[in-house]
């Protein structure tokens, strides 16, 4: 729409392949059942885990963290196709940042607000 | 509200308090509404009303939403210049009551907020706009009607936060607004509402900014202008569009989490129910430190297209250029924390911060050298963008070197909030930013208007602001050392600051001499332009300098292929040697749908203005006005699909004769 | 230059790409939508920040383990993993170019939507009428803001569907209908993915401390 003939498209440069695209268009929705039953497994197991304790609580709350990060992988994979684009997925680049600076911003701002030395 | 008798004096009392009531308030009143009368008298003489909705109100292009941002930023400027110019008379003696604390509290306060949100920030997007979409081939940006939405959420964001100066009162917590102080129960004018509300509303826009340039740098390139074949300035915005995407939110929760403390109850930053103010220095600084690249980052674009134009070189070390800018870019969300060390986190925090900040330095370094050698051995000519380079070159790195002191934790107990601190953050914001978004001004001018700024007094208004600005805050490094405060409003005598203080004031009024030559030359040069026609006056080397000047609306009436940096340079030696057409060949050029004009955006943002109104007093009504205005424009705008315009080939053929730029 | 490989690894050109990725601008909407979803990532990061500080600070407030119920967050979660299921079948559909299931599937996702948020205003009236109030402690407060939030979204998901569903029943599956469903998607899943790290810190979370 935007002029019509324009070719705006760069080829990915070399070291970049991971954002080629891909797409998929299957007959049957196979892909989709089994991420919904995958999340479905995971959220159980999480909860099933937590009720009963199966280990102590801090190792616990980081392998609950783990589960859940598979589950947004899950959804991002399945449902999101995050890998479909025209042209490089350069998308994939600030998502990745975004994930990495959202899980620091917590991990550091828990760490910087814990004022561990009392000493200022 | 009270019953309806007392209604009238109720609302006096809240829109007009006594603080708001004061001789310079009441002054700034007429000033502003007889402005406005004049203005609308002037529209409506000459019958420009409607010239002014088609051409400018409802406008998509990105050419024109620039200029407007300019406009706007100059302003602005003025305005918090005025604001800098009082806090300086307040301290140019001893114990001299120019205006009262609470007065220099609002003053401070309204003069950082502006300068960075309303002066520095919508400058940068003016130079974006203008100059982005032309430099990488493109015939707009990604999303041209967010653009205009952007605009106008800043627009009616800057008037609101400037509103609040003469109706119901100004912030006055510093531009950092850092609780407790601006928790309601030590602040309970709607002052503190103005700043959060407008710095949510500009907020969003900037942010959709952010999205929009990033997309546009990503997707809408011209054919073969691979990553490193970009001119540096779109680098430069491609690196701050990320800064924004990842910087804005925390500010948003920082902002809408105090906001809800004022006016719903919460209790995050309150000392009572176990509120914690420091979590909104977190957040903020979260915000704050990229927020510092954000504003300079454009700058070094500037910086790397200017000085490589006016040494008639290529740039020298280009990938070394991009590296270093990615690298600020990644690193700057990693130095946070060295905007409060004294709040006492604890060692193993500071000492990671404090090393993360001296490792920011070397990348901005590398900068400078490169910058250096770019001159080294090329055919210098001084015109105004140069000199303002020439000029940073020192101040930044001056300004540089005492942040590197400013890291050093133990040094930062001493040096944190004095005038130390002012002197160095003043040093690199006007040495980087403002004479960097200057040099890009006096630079691009001639592409937004088709005319040349006056040189002459161009390097006038640069010896008297640059000239102005040493002596304004070199004196200041002094006076933090010798135990000034920030933010103090005056001084007894005795205390050895008085000679200082008064050489800073002396250098501030000179600075504000060279921003009145500057809007004088503006003003000026429009009355006697000299029409450029050839659409590069300084013989420039990227993209933006091979259409004429101002750009048609399309930009290009057909999308060159770019196969190397500095690709106009090299296209006019083939152009010369005959290897090329002069210009696009009239069978090349196609039809071209042209986004069309829409009123979204100014309603959109006079809804959200109406809305945040309404919040800022806590008069729920006009708020649920407000939004359901935004609502009702983003469902109508929803159901809209007819964008375009077509522009048709005879129309672009015609246009590019009649400017002579047909290529055989 | 630009063709790229995809589907199985053989080369082809755009005119094999869905409708709304073969359309340039529509593409490029797309790409601007994962950004703006970039930015609700650090949104939602910067809420989980807040919460993450503040929840052991209680002052004279009930306790995480008092507030939550895990039946509910258990229900509501559910809700969301079939709701985030029905949007990627209808976006399956929208593939195969049958706009009835498409339609069909939204609605149950609109639905779905629906339970979700009024069992959350349910458990906000709950807590509100135990005299929980996000004025009773900075714990409260962080933590009605961050599901709050979260809800808010869902609403908002709830009106953009509802628009989308006529647009498609007056204009069918367009190249410009297929994007907004597209991107309405993209909006949907990501609610989904920052509800499982609410169910997960907040909920299980609050089991643990």
């Amino acid at each position: 729409m935007h002029g019509g003939d324009e070719q705006h498209e760069t080829a990915i440069e070399p070291g970049f392949d991971f954002i080629s695209p891909r797409f998929e268009e299957p007959k049957f929705p196979m892909h989709q059942v089994w991420g919904y039953a995958a999340s479905l497994v995971l959220t159980f197991a999480a909860l099933w885990m937590t009720v009963n304790r199966i280990m102590s609580p801090s190792v616990l709350l980081g392998v609950v963290l783990a589960m859940a990060v598979g589950q947004a992988a899950l959804q991002l994979g399945v449902f999101m196709h995050v890998r479909e684009s025209r042209g490089p997925a350069w998308h994939l680049v600030p998502l990745g940042l975004a994930f990495a600076i959202g899980i620091g911003l917590v991990g550091m701002s828990a760490w910087i607000m814990l004022f561990k030395s009392g000493v200022s | 509200m009270p019953a309806l008798p007392s209604f009238v004096p109720y609302l006096i009392h809240t829109l007009f308090p006594p603080w708001v009531r004061r001789p310079t308030e009441i002054g700034a009143e007429i000033m502003m509404t007889a402005a406005g009368a004049f203005i609308v008298y002037w529209l409506l003489k000459n019958k420009k009303l409607q010239w002014l909705w088609n051409e400018w109100l409802t406008t998509v292009d990105h050419k024109k939403i620039g200029i407007m941002y300019l406009v706007a930023a100059i302003i602005m400027l003025g305005r918090g210049g005025l604001d800098a110019l009082m806090l300086r008379t307040n301290l140019a003696m001893p114990t001299l009551h120019f205006i009262n604390a609470s007065e220099y509290n609002e003053v401070f306060t309204t003069h950082g907020t502006i300068m960075v949100f309303f002066m520095a920030m919508p400058l940068i997007f003016a130079l974006f706009n203008v100059v982005v979409p032309l430099q990488i081939g493109s015939r707009d940006v990604a999303f041209p009607r967010l653009n205009a939405i952007s605009f106008w959420l800043f627009a009616f964001a800057a008037a609101l936060f400037n509103l609040s100066f003469v109706v119901g009162g100004s912030p006055n917590a510093g531009w950092t607004a850092y609780p407790p102080l601006t928790e309601l129960a030590f602040n309970h004018t709607v002052g503190e509402n103005y700043y959060f509300v407008s710095l949510l509303m500009t907020g969003i826009g900037t942010t959709i900014t952010g999205i929009n340039f990033l997309v546009t740098i990503l997707r809408m390139r011209a054919p073969g202008m691979t990553f490193m074949k970009m001119p540096l300035f779109t680098w430069a915005t491609l690196n701050t569009s990320v800064l924004i995407l990842f910087a804005f939110p925390p500010l948003t929760i920082a902002l809408l989490e105090s906001l809800l403390d004022r006016v719903a109850g919460t209790t995050f930053f309150g000392l009572a129910h176990g509120g914690m103010p420091m979590m909104y220095v977190n957040l903020f600084w979260l915000f704050g430190h990229p927020e510092v690249y954000i504003l300079v980052l454009p700058a070094f674009g500037v910086f790397s297209e200017v000085v490589s134009t006016f040494s008639r070189k290529k740039l020298f070390g280009y990938p070394s250029m991009v590296l270093s800018m990615t690298a600020i870019m990644v690193l700057a969300y990693g130095t946070w924390v060295h905007h409060f060390f004294t709040m006492g986190a604890g060692p193993a925090v500071n000492v990671f911060f404090g090393l993360s900040t001296m490792l920011i330095a070397i990348p901005t370094g590398v900068k400078v050298f490169n910058w250096i050698l770019t001159m080294w051995g090329g055919r210098l000519t001084f015109t105004t963008p140069m000199l303002y380079f020439l000029a940073m070159i020192p101040t930044f790195v001056i300004g540089g070197a005492t942040g590197v002191m400013l890291g050093a934790v133990p040094a930062d107990y001493q040096f944190h909030n004095s005038y130390f601190l002012v002197a160095h953050f003043h040093e690199v914001l006007i040495g980087g930013t403002v004479f960097g978004l200057l040099a890009g001004v006096y630079y691009w001018w001639p592409k937004m208007f088709g005319y040349k700024l006056n040189d002459h007094q161009g390097k006038w208004s640069f010896w008297l602001f640059a000239g102005g600005f040493w002596p304004t805050f070199i004196p200041q490094y002094w006076l933090g050392l010798e135990g000034m405060t920030r933010r103090m409003y005056t001084y007894p005598f005795g205390m050895g600051w008085h000679t200082l203080n008064v050489i800073s004031t002396i250098g501030g009024l000179i600075m504000g001499a060279g921003f009145l030559v500057m809007v004088s030359n503006v003003l000026r040069s429009r009355l006697h332009r000299e029409v450029d026609a050839t659409g590069d006056p300084w013989d420039g080397r990227t993209l933006e300098w091979s259409i004429p000047s101002p750009a048609p609306e399309y930009n290009f009436a057909v999308i060159p292929t770019v196969d190397e940096r500095d690709w106009w340079w090299e296209e006019k030696q083939r152009r010369q040697s005959g290897e090329k057409p002069a210009g696009p060949r009239p069978e090349d050029i196609r039809a071209i749908a042209i986004p069309k004009n829409t009123p979204v955006p100014i309603l959109l943002g006079a809804a959200f203005f109406v809305g945040a109104f309404g919040l800022v007093f806590t008069w729920w009504p006009i708020a649920l006005m407000g939004l359901a205005g935004v609502f009702g424009v983003l469902i109508y705008s929803w159901f809209q699909y007819d964008h375009y315009r077509i522009l048709s080939a005879g129309e672009i053929r015609e246009t590019e004769e009649l400017l002579g730029r047909l290529g055989a | 230059m630009s063709s790229q490989a995809f589907t199985g690894g053989h080369k082809a050109s755009h005119q094999e790409l869905p409708p709304e990725f073969q359309d340039q601008e529509e593409s490029i909407k797309i790409t601007g939508f994962w950004m703006f979803i970039v930015t609700d990532v650090l949104i939602f990061a910067s809420l989980f920040a807040t919460y993450a500080v503040f929840v052991n600070r209680i002052a004279s407030g009930p306790t995480p383990a008092q507030v939550f119920q895990l039946n509910t967050a258990l229900i509501e979660t559910l809700i969301l993993l079939t709701s985030s299921f029905t949007i990627g079948i209808a976006i399956w559909a929208m593939r195969q170019n049958r706009q009835r299931m498409v339609t069909w599937w939204l609605v149950l996702t609109v639905l779905l939507g629906m339970a979700f948020v009024s069992i959350e205003l349910t458990e906000f009236a709950g807590d509100v009428a135990a005299g929980w109030g996000w004025h009773t402690s900075a714990f409260l407060s962080a933590f009605f803001l961050l599901v709050a939030a979260h809800g808010t979204h869902v609403t908002m998901g709830i009106i953009w569907a509802v628009a989308l569903l006529f647009q498609l029943r007056r204009r069918g599956l367009t190249t410009v209908t297929r994007r907004k469903l597209y991107t309405f998607s993209l909006y949907w899943h990501f609610l989904d993915i920052m509800w499982v790290f609410i169910f997960t810190v907040v909920y299980l979370g609050g089991r643990l401390i």
